[in-house]
């Protein structure tokens, strides 16, 4: 039974890395597309009153200064408040808060046994009473996040279900698969908590499974952990049928869309890429289109 | 409504009416002042599919029988196909593509949409409506999926002729302003998606409004203006604008056209020399004042700025940016200022910036950083007292959201009108004039209607509101609409509302204010004529 559990999750973690470094690749093999850029942009200097370099005149013989990591930081600490939706959608955001927190929780749960698991392979004690202070943190950290993930993702679950079903708006554009993902999520927190509350209360389990995993000598777990870790691999496999790879590709949309201001400088390689794709060939067919033709030939007509 | 109503054979999804509409501010909260929306005739309504919500944009003629619907649906997936392969939508497949993939469907961007908010909240103009359908199509006759993901995954949506027909006119319900997109925090963008279907129409099906297609782009290409305006009348234009000049100014100004190497080539909207000359009068005096070396182009396409392309075609949008381009190198300009319309600003500027290569690539700007220079660092000497009037700003999508041009216009208004109030919201956040997108031209059959009771009403409703404690019609009002196209739909926005009449709102352009406050200008430049 370990080694069936082990295999499959070692199988589910490989197959979600897969499956999003062929979609994310696909992504960012797309072609670069014309500017269609939406203010504010984050990196412009002027910001804060939603300005762009286009306020200048001459913009063109003057330098642009550009605040990437503003960005990256923006977007990062979004993930923690869901401030848009705290804003304009607020009985939303008290179910969909805690469920995201569930997920980001989890993942650092998941994070933090496979820490724990190193540890205890290279011989150290991970408890309340380790000698290490390392162990002890280790301990109360895995503790506090895990049971925390469970909590809010069994609450968020059930919030958001209660969303879809009872705003109107919601309801109308939810498809099975919205109450599938729902019932999944809240299946993996509530056998998380049943497992920590009722068998494991020091999730002493996981993070002897992850030593083992790590060390390719699998650890056995009691029933309600063994279900958990399954549902968890189910949930890893159901994954990418679901938009959740939003969470990576809301960096792609905005800075390679929303924030992409890039001016196409002569002698650039964004001019070069520009003018490969202009010479792809057409085969749209209304009639003042003359199917065949490259898009420069098109235009020059 | 259900979206699986989409695709059933009903007669209509939604009748409009004014009861339903949101409520104006006074004068207008008496409903009677209110025009009525126009239905279509009896014989339009035998020709033409009205069946989205009784109006018609595109003028989508009924099929003569099931094999042309049959063609128009083999069609319509050909170009769903066609949207997503890099080859014949490298311009904005990754736009699209994210747009389509990374919906959750939170309707979140809902209550941005003026349209949306204006109707009244009804269904069908849902800005994330033409999204949902789309997608459901593309999941069905683009990926083919099995049964059993339709099923699962919602996307069992049948594609008829109807659904076409309906999905065509609803494309054209939206004005393309992004506010929704802007709400997104997950960057999905339901206006670009209003526009790839637009696009898909046009450039598969040739299904366009004749006022962006026939009479727009088309007629540009072959005349040199959508106006109709060819070079020879554009030359008598501007010959009755040297001596409107000369009589309001007491002096001669000779406007330089075709000079070969200026500094700036100015391209305005043609729509200001038919119906604004103002405006391109006040931008004469301005350049003339400030010493500029300045011309303006009489060749094919010189002389107007807009490109309806960027709405709905990105073949017809990249051969007259080319064209633009083209004028500016035969004249050997430095640089191409482009006047007060905001989507050739977008065209122009920003969008045609990854069509043009090599020498096309002649550096293009707004004329309002220019326009604020003039006025900041003193080279116009300006008397603030002579706009001793309220004055507010309508912000267009395209110059300020889409470009991030926000803060000359305030910069020139600040120092020229004592009495300038901000409209909330305003800046990015501002509401479309309800004309965006073509709106503004769309003249056929019922649309006026419905673009002034509809889609112009978010943007009325902020108008009065700034104005409110000042709303008599004794006190003349200036909306200030750097636009042409927003100029356009305020003309009919007010014309409908009777606006002027009632309250005594006008419209204008930037420069004419700036002319207007001229220290030694004997007489005012604004003249209050209502046209």
């Amino acid at each position: 039974m370990e080694t069936f559990l082990a295999l499959f999750t070692y199988f589910a973690h490989l197959f979600l890395i897969h499956v999003y470094i062929v979609r994310l690749a696909k992504y960012l093999k797309m072609p670069v597309h014309l500017r269609w850029e939406l203010y504010p942009v984050i990196h412009e200097e002027k910001y804060p009153s939603a300005s762009s370099y286009l306020e200048e005149k001459d913009w063109w013989l003057k330098k642009r200064k550009k605040k990437y990591l503003r960005g990256f930081f923006f977007l990062l600490k979004d993930y923690f408040i869901l401030s848009d939706y705290a804003k304009g959608k607020f009985l939303y955001w008290l179910g969909l808060y805690p469920w995201h927190m569930g997920f980001i929780l989890t993942m650092f749960f998941e994070f933090l046994c496979f820490i724990s698991g190193l540890y205890i392979i290279r011989g150290g004690q991970v408890s309340d009473s380790s000698p290490s202070i390392v162990g002890t943190f280790l301990y109360h950290m895995t503790l506090i996040i895990g049971v925390l993930s469970f909590l809010t993702g069994m609450v968020g679950s059930v919030l958001i279900f209660l969303n879809r079903v009872f705003d109107k708006s919601l309801r109308e554009y939810a498809v099975l698969l919205h109450y599938i993902t729902y019932g999944v999520t809240f299946l993996l927190f509530f056998t998380g908590f049943y497992s920590w509350f009722f068998t494991d209360p020091k999730l002493e389990e996981y993070r002897l499974f992850w030593a083992g995993l790590l060390s390719f000598d699998f650890s056995r777990v009691g029933l309600w952990t063994a279900i958990h870790i399954m549902v968890y691999d189910l949930f890893l496999l159901y994954l990418p049928y679901t938009r959740w790879l939003h969470y990576i590709t809301r960096f792609f949309a905005f800075f390679f869309i929303r924030w992409d201001d890039e001016p196409n400088i002569p002698g650039s390689s964004l001019e070069r890429k520009v003018a490969r794709l202009l010479e792809k060939k057409v085969t749209w067919s209304a009639p003042h289109i003359d199917k065949g033709k490259s898009w420069v030939d098109l235009a020059r007509v | 409504m259900r979206i699986s109503d989409f695709s059933k054979k009903k007669e209509r999804l939604l009748k409009i009416k004014k009861e339903d509409l949101i409520d104006l501010p006074y004068p207008y909260n008496r409903r009677d002042l209110e025009p009525d929306i126009q239905g279509l005739t009896e014989d339009q309504l035998k020709t033409f599919d009205s069946s989205l919500d009784g109006i018609s944009a595109l003028g989508i003629r009924m099929p003569k029988d099931r094999k042309e619907e049959e063609e128009i649906v083999r069609k319509f997936i050909n170009g769903l196909q066609k949207l997503l392969t890099p080859e014949n939508n490298w311009t904005f497949l990754m736009p699209l593509y994210h747009s389509l993939e990374y919906c959750v469907r939170c309707q979140l961007c809902n209550d941005h949409c003026p349209v949306y908010i204006a109707s009244g909240k009804k269904e069908i103009y849902r800005p994330t409506l033409r999204g949902e359908i789309l997608r459901r199509l593309v999941e069905r006759y683009v990926k083919k999926r099995s049964s059993v993901v339709l099923k699962l995954s919602g996307c069992d949506l049948e594609l008829n002729w109807q659904t076409i027909a309906r999905l065509g006119e609803l494309a054209y319900r939206c004005t393309l302003c992004r506010r929704c997109a802007m709400a997104c925090p997950l960057g999905v963008d339901n206006g670009l998606i209003s526009r790839e279907i637009r696009k898909l129409l046009s450039q598969e099906l040739g299904l366009a409004p004749k006022e962006l297609h026939e009479l727009g782009t088309v007629q540009q290409l072959k005349v040199g203006s959508s106006t109709g305006i060819t070079p020879k009348a554009l030359k008598n234009i501007i010959e009755f604008i040297e001596s409107d000049i000369e009589e309001k100014l007491g002096k001669k100004i000779k406007i330089p056209v075709d000079k070969e190497g200026a500094e700036v080539l100015l391209i305005h909207n043609a729509g200001e020399y038919l119906s604004w000359p103002e405006n391109v009068e006040a931008f004469a005096i301005i350049f003339d004042l400030a010493n500029i070396d300045w011309t303006l182009s009489s060749d094919l396409m010189g002389y107007d700025a807009v490109n309806y392309g960027l709405w709905y075609d990105d073949i017809q949008f990249a051969r007259i940016a080319i064209r633009h381009i083209e004028v500016a190198k035969k004249l050997k300009v430095k640089k191409i200022n482009v006047g007060e319309c905001g989507h050739a600003h977008k065209a122009l500027v920003v969008v045609a910036d990854r069509v043009l290569t090599g020498d096309m690539n002649i550096p293009r700007e707004s004329a309002l950083p220019l326009l604020r220079d003039l006025i900041v660092k003193g080279k116009l000497k300006v008397d603030p007292k002579k706009n001793n009037f309220p004055v507010t700003l309508h912000d267009p999508c395209n110059v300020v959201r889409l470009m991030g041009i926000v803060e000359p216009q305030r910069e020139i208004l600040r120092r020229i009108c004592p009495d300038f109030r901000e409209m909330e919201p305003h800046g990015i956040h501002n509401y479309c004039c309800g004309g965006g997108s073509g709106f503004a031209i769309i003249q056929s059959m019922n649309f006026p209607s419905w673009r002034s009771s509809v889609s112009g009403r978010m943007k009325l409703k902020q108008i009065l509101e700034v104005f409110q404690d000042v709303i008599s019609p004794d006190v003349k009002k200036y909306v200030c609409a750097p636009c042409s196209n927003c100029k356009g739909q305020l003309r009919d926005l007010f014309n409908s509302f009777k606006t002027n009449e009632l309250c005594g709102i006008f419209y204008g352009g930037i420069a004419e204010l700036i002319v207007n406050a001229l220290e030694d200008l004997k007489k005012p430049f604004i003249e209050w004529e209502w046209h």
